[in-house]
């Protein structure tokens, strides 16, 4: 049987009106597969309850004397055998992609949701949560959707078992019938403490592990200056604890395995007796007995998959609300239908600070507190997501149009803004730099502007099977194999390559050294002319090569013009560039 | 069907992997130290299991006599046996379970334990050189997957092993005849299995990996969801999480078709067995060599064989995982310790370069012949262009590495020859590293200084300019920061290392841009503020803010690995070189 092509080419919109609509939901998505995998199921489950007839018929035909009975019985047996063996391999392929069908699914929205929500996210919900959707609450939900197949299954095999039982023995068969239902809900008081026990256990070992990995981290720090057996009790308290909370969770799991093996067995022995003597009044045949035995104790295992379903749909459900969750957040905006005619032959001004950035210039905005000058760089490409609580400032306009009133991805195109932090990517060189506008400025001139000769040195070193080609060189997550300078500059480097209308750079140089700040300063103002360029910036070697330099004050754009000029004629803007920055020690005190 | 060919990579290995003596050794060790917990758990399961095997014992008993028609009266009896058998099955099954998982707890607990003993001994050279993360990712993702080896497999292979051998035996007992028979088998399984543990190790890792790889991806999305909006990188991140779900299913694809092969010959191969018995069983109670209550036990018992040889199957590809990753853990025991040479004593503490070439590969040199001599109580800074070599010369003057030719002396003894305990009371590092550790401000700081007070600690924070915002924290010194904890600003994770550096109190340190990630303003007055409380040390600063290199004694321009310029700010100027050029142009006195 052809399992369904994965991942899905488009994951559709998901029913998110309540936790359980959305199991349901995505077990619709994969109707096929579920019934097939009952299907299986149910062929397997079959194959092994009516096994024990045939065993029964080749003891008795061994009582009777009957060899020709013992081989019938052998090949009813191996029939019986096959098909199990066969429903079960199929089950389990159905089983398991179900599971990874559903997984699957829901990473593929979860993606989706991610992306479109952009920076919306992280200020609506922590990353980590989403991040535990992505991996850990898959699993759950995965299992449970897949689960749902074998549950259909178990009942359907218990009713058949007891319903044949029922017809050669109608006291035996509504023990059968009953004793089933009872032994499940028996396992259930035991499963909530169980839960809470192992859930404390996977919390304590979480801590433990990220102490491990913390303490490990920053070893360089440890071994350089000391506190390793500080550092080294506290993880074994950390982890004597985890040790502690195991035992206690295995006490009761423990307790579970003895329930598991007295009850049916009980079950069994109660069957065995009533049968056997039965069977010594001559009322049932000795190869029945057998066949009663065997099918009793089969049924511990839909019995099994009950209980796996009652401890399934308690942990799916809570990992399907978190995805609920995540998954319904929106971003609004409101209506955005305007459109940018020649976004860079455009003055970018903001009403607020009035501040203008003329088009096709490299404008400096000198600021004097850097928090100020991080709000307003990230105002300036507009669309600003909102935290709770904050209200809405009249937006920046390009070329007269407001950008809030421009869609989010035409404004998005019009202006880059990078910010103090940007993210490098994991991936190689060449990943990195496939970003939306890439080509028309080349590669190795965006390198050269951002001074990046030693940081592709670092990535060729850092990745021995790149043959030297330093695009193939890969990049670690947040470029951690990097210093921040290097980091810094690399992502400079992608920002110029993007090559858009306006770009927005704040302290674009601030980790890196003069010597080299000088070489960048002068590459960005070869490398964008003719584009519109805003840095936020303190560097005097950088304000030097702006073509027009803009001071604020209290939030208010008080004086413009050349680095020089302003530094000669305006008393308030030599007082904020050297302010400390530049002026010497010695003069100062 | 072939196997994928993509594979995700880990973090690159850095650091040695044990050997198979060394997993061997290891795993001795481990073996006599938990001698008596272990053969506890073997004799409670043994107790178990005999029991366990009493029931088809009891049925193969009463067919017989039922068989025979002297059922009479032996039903109650027969029944009482089962269940005391039954009640003793039970409670030592869980009885053995819970010996089991004390054992793999206190197993766990020393390996994990024992893993970053020796984690934390690692010398700092080897820790510069192979960085942390593969150190990291054994920590986490090995001991991890070990806690799932160790918590499950261990215990249930035990387990799966005393079933097995006493299922035979009683098989043995019953019949020497039928447990041959039981045997039929046993070819099959022997040659599907070995087809399947070839494959299945390796594809299982590759599979996993793949499937953390998707998490990552989308952990990425979520982290730089600011970049992704602003680059519109949006429609991309989709098209990698799809990409990188494909790869991790054709994984997912490869290892479900092995178990396609692998589970049918597995089951035909139980099912010959539990036939075998039946037909040549049943056609030997036919000629009386065995009776009918030997066939039923018999039957019963070949069937009972299938679990426990299920079990050891289904568990020993998850041993070998877990062997892999033991090889990782023990790999880190196989560094060599950095064996400190006693009698390397400094005399005074002038800090002396004498041509150092230094490189981090054979034939690429970083450092070609700098020399350098710092007087105790003197403030050198060292400029220059990136990748010119500065934090090289740095970790060189701090001892961390060796120099390839030339010497590095600390009062005229060689620093990489000290033990590693007496370099840092001499000298001490500050990178741009800045590492927060998850715990107390107070822990934060007292590693640097395990005996310091609060008086003291505080001291420390108002050297660093951090007295404000440290008093400011909810809890003050009790605040929880680190990951989890109260996220501190890069800038202030960055004091808070100045501040260890304060209460550590070496007599030269060594700062490597160690104020890059505060504005230049704040930069400034933390340096004015550190320098008082430093006085009369000796302080080897690295900077990319010129205003740090004015307020030095001496600078050194490196540039390619050499010392291109030397002298005082004044000095400096006055020649009229590039280093005056740049500062020129930087107070813009052109």
């Amino acid at each position: 049987m052809p399992l369904t092509p994965l991942p899905l080419a488009d994951p559709g919109r998901p029913d998110l009106t309540s936790p359980t609509a959305f199991l349901r939901w995505l077990g619709r998505a994969q109707r096929r597969g579920q019934v097939l995998a009952t299907l299986w199921a149910l062929v397997e489950m079959g194959g092994q309850a009516a096994l024990p007839v045939a065993l029964g018929h080749g003891v008795q035909a061994a009582v009777d004397g009957d060899p020709a009975g013992i081989w019938r019985a052998g090949g009813l047996a191996a029939l019986l055998a096959a098909a199990a063996a066969a429903g079960a391999v199929l089950l389990h392929r159905q089983a398991v992609w179900n599971w990874i069908h559903a997984a699957t699914h829901v990473r593929q929205l979860v993606a989706r949701q991610a992306s479109h929500l952009g920076s919306g996210l992280s200020r609506r919900i922590a990353t980590g949560e989403v991040v535990a959707v992505g991996s850990g609450d898959v699993e759950r939900i995965g299992w449970y959707v897949e689960l749902n197949a074998r549950v259909r299954a178990s009942v359907l095999v218990w009713l058949a078992v007891s319903s044949v039982v029922l017809l050669t023995e109608p006291a035996l068969g509504i023990g059968v019938l009953l004793g089933v239902p009872v032994l499940a809900a028996s396992m259930w008081p035991l499963i909530g403490p169980f839960e809470r026990r192992y859930a404390r256990q996977r919390e304590l070992g979480g801590k433990a592990a990220e102490l491990a990995a913390d303490t490990v981290a920053g070893l360089r720090v440890l071994r350089g200056i000391g506190g390793e057996e500080l550092f080294l009790d506290r993880y074994r308290a950390a982890s004597q604890k985890v040790r502690a909370a195991a035992v206690r969770s295995a006490r009761i799991s423990a307790l579970m395995q003895t329930q598991e093996v007295l009850l049916p067995g009980l079950f069994v022995v109660g069957v065995t007796w009533y049968g056997a003597r039965l069977a010594a009044s001559g009322e049932l045949a000795v190869g029945t007995l057998i066949a009663v035995y065997g099918a009793t104790a089969f049924l511990a295992s839909p019995l099994r998959i009950l209980g796996e379903a009652a401890h399934a749909w308690s942990v799916a459900r809570v990992s399907a609300g978190r995805a609920v969750r995540v998954l319904s957040l929106s971003r609004t905006s409101g209506a955005a239908e305007a459109a940018l005619t020649r976004p860079g032959k455009a003055d970018l001004h903001d009403p607020a600070t009035g501040l203008t950035a003329r088009a096709g210039e490299l404008t400096a905005v000198v600021c004097g507190d850097p928090d100020f000058a991080g709000a307003l760089a990230e105002r300036l490409g507009g669309h600003v997501p909102l935290a709770e609580g904050e209200s809405e400032q009249p937006s920046v306009r390009l070329g007269g149009t407001e950008l809030d009133a421009v869609p989010l991805a035409e404004a998005r195109a019009a202006v880059l803004v990078h910010d103090k932090d940007p993210v490098l990517l994991s991936g190689t060189l060449a990943e990195l730099f496939d970003v939306p506008g890439a080509g028309r400025v080349p590669a190795a001139e965006a390198l050269a502007a951002a001074r990046c000769e030693d940081v592709l040195e670092a990535l060729v070193d850092g990745t021995p099977d790149c043959g030297g080609d330093a695009m193939r060189a890969r990049v670690a997550e947040r470029g951690r194999s990097l210093s921040g300078g290097q980091r810094q500059r690399l992502a400079l480097a992608r920002a110029l390559l993007a090559d858009p209308p306006v770009l927005v750079l704040d302290e674009p140089t601030s980790a890196v050294d003069a010597h080299t700040e000088e070489r960048i300063a002068a590459g960005l103002h070869g490398l964008r002319a003719g584009r519109t360029t805003v840095v936020f910036a303190t560097s005097p070697l950088l304000l030097d090569r702006a073509d027009r330099v803009v001071l604020l004050r209290d939030g208010r754009a008080v004086a413009a013009g050349r680095h020089r000029e302003l530094m000669r004629e305006e008393p308030a803007y030599r007082a904020a560039v050297t302010r400390d920055e530049a002026q010497p020690l010695g003069e100062a005190v | 069907m072939k196997p994928p060919v993509h594979r995700e990579q880990g973090p690159a290995t850095t650091l040695p992997v044990g050997s198979p003596a060394a997993v061997r050794a290891y795993l001795r060790l481990l073996a006599r130290r938990h001698r008596g917990g272990f053969s506890a758990v073997v004799a409670l399961h043994s107790v178990a299991t005999v029991a366990g095997l009493v029931g088809p014992w009891v049925l193969g008993s009463l067919v017989e006599s039922l068989a025979t028609g002297t059922a009479e009266g032996t039903i109650a009896v027969a029944v009482g046996w089962y269940l005391l058998a039954l009640a003793v099955q039970s409670a030592f099954t869980g009885w053995s379970r819970l010996r089991g998982a004390v054992l793999g707890e206190r197993v766990l607990a020393d390996l994990r334990e024992d893993f970053l003993v020796r984690s934390v001994a690692l010398p700092t050279g080897v820790l510069e050189r192979a960085g942390t993360g593969d150190l990291v990712s054994r920590g986490t993702t090995d001991v991890d997957r070990l806690d799932k080896s160790i918590r499950e497999a261990v215990p249930e292979l035990a387990v799966a092993v005393v079933s097995l051998l006493l299922v035979l035996g009683a098989l043995l007992v019953t019949s020497p005849l039928l447990a041959l028979t039981s045997l039929v088998g046993l070819p099959l399984l022997l040659v599907s299995s070995r087809w399947y543990f070839r494959r299945a190790p390796t594809s299982y890792r590759n599979e996993a990996a793949g499937y953390a790889a998707v998490s990552n991806v989308l952990a990425e999305t979520v982290d730089a969801g600011r970049t992704v909006e602003a680059l519109r990188l949006g429609e991309q991140r989709v098209r990698l999480t799809d990409r990188k779900l494909g790869e991790w299913l054709a994984w997912e694809r490869y290892t479900l078709w092995l178990r396609s092969v692998w589970f049918p010959t597995i089951d035909t191969a139980y099912t010959a067995a539990v036939l075998g018995t039946l037909v040549l069983g049943g056609l030997f109670t036919l000629r009386g060599w065995i009776t009918v209550g030997q066939l039923t036990a018999g039957v019963l018992y070949a069937q009972q064989l299938t679990a426990p040889v299920d079990l050891i199957l289904r568990w020993y590809d998850e041993l070998q995982i877990g062997q892999a990753s033991l090889a990782r853990l023990v790999g880190v025991r196989e560094v060599p310790e950095h064996e400190g040479d006693e009698s390397a004593r400094p005399d005074g503490r002038r800090v002396e370069a004498r041509d150092v070439r230094f490189g981090y590969r054979e034939g690429a040199d970083v450092l070609h012949g700098i020399s350098l001599d710092v007087a105790p109580g003197s403030r050198v800074a060292l400029v220059g262009p990136s990748g010119a070599g500065k934090s090289t010369l740095g970790r060189l003057l701090a001892g961390i590495y060796a120099p390839g030719r030339g010497s590095v002396t600390l009062g005229g003894a060689a620093l990489s020859r000290m033990p590693a305990e007496r370099v840092r009371a001499e000298v001490a590092l500050v990178n741009q590293e800045h590492h927060v550790f998850v715990g107390t401000l107070r822990d934060n700081l007292r590693l640097a200084a395990p005996a310091a007070d609060d008086t003291e600690l505080r001291a420390a924070l108002d050297a660093v300019d951090a007295g404000g915002w440290a008093a400011a924290l909810p809890e003050g010194l009790d605040t929880e920061v680190g990951s989890g904890g109260t996220a501190l600003t890069p800038p202030q994770a960055q004091q808070l290392a100045l501040a260890r550096l304060v209460l550590a109190d070496p007599h030269t340190l060594v700062l490597d841009e160690a104020t890059s990630l505060l504005d230049p303003r704040a930069a400034r007055h933390l340096e004015r503020s550190l320098s008082r409380v430093l006085e009369g040390r000796t302080v080897i600063a690295i900077a990319h803010r010129l205003h740090t290199a004015h307020d030095a004694d001496v600078i050194a321009v490196v540039e390619g690995g050499r010392i291109s310029e030397y002298g005082s700010h004044p000095e400096l100027v006055a020649a009229g070189g590039p280093y005056a050029a740049l500062w020129r142009s930087w107070r813009d006195e052109r």
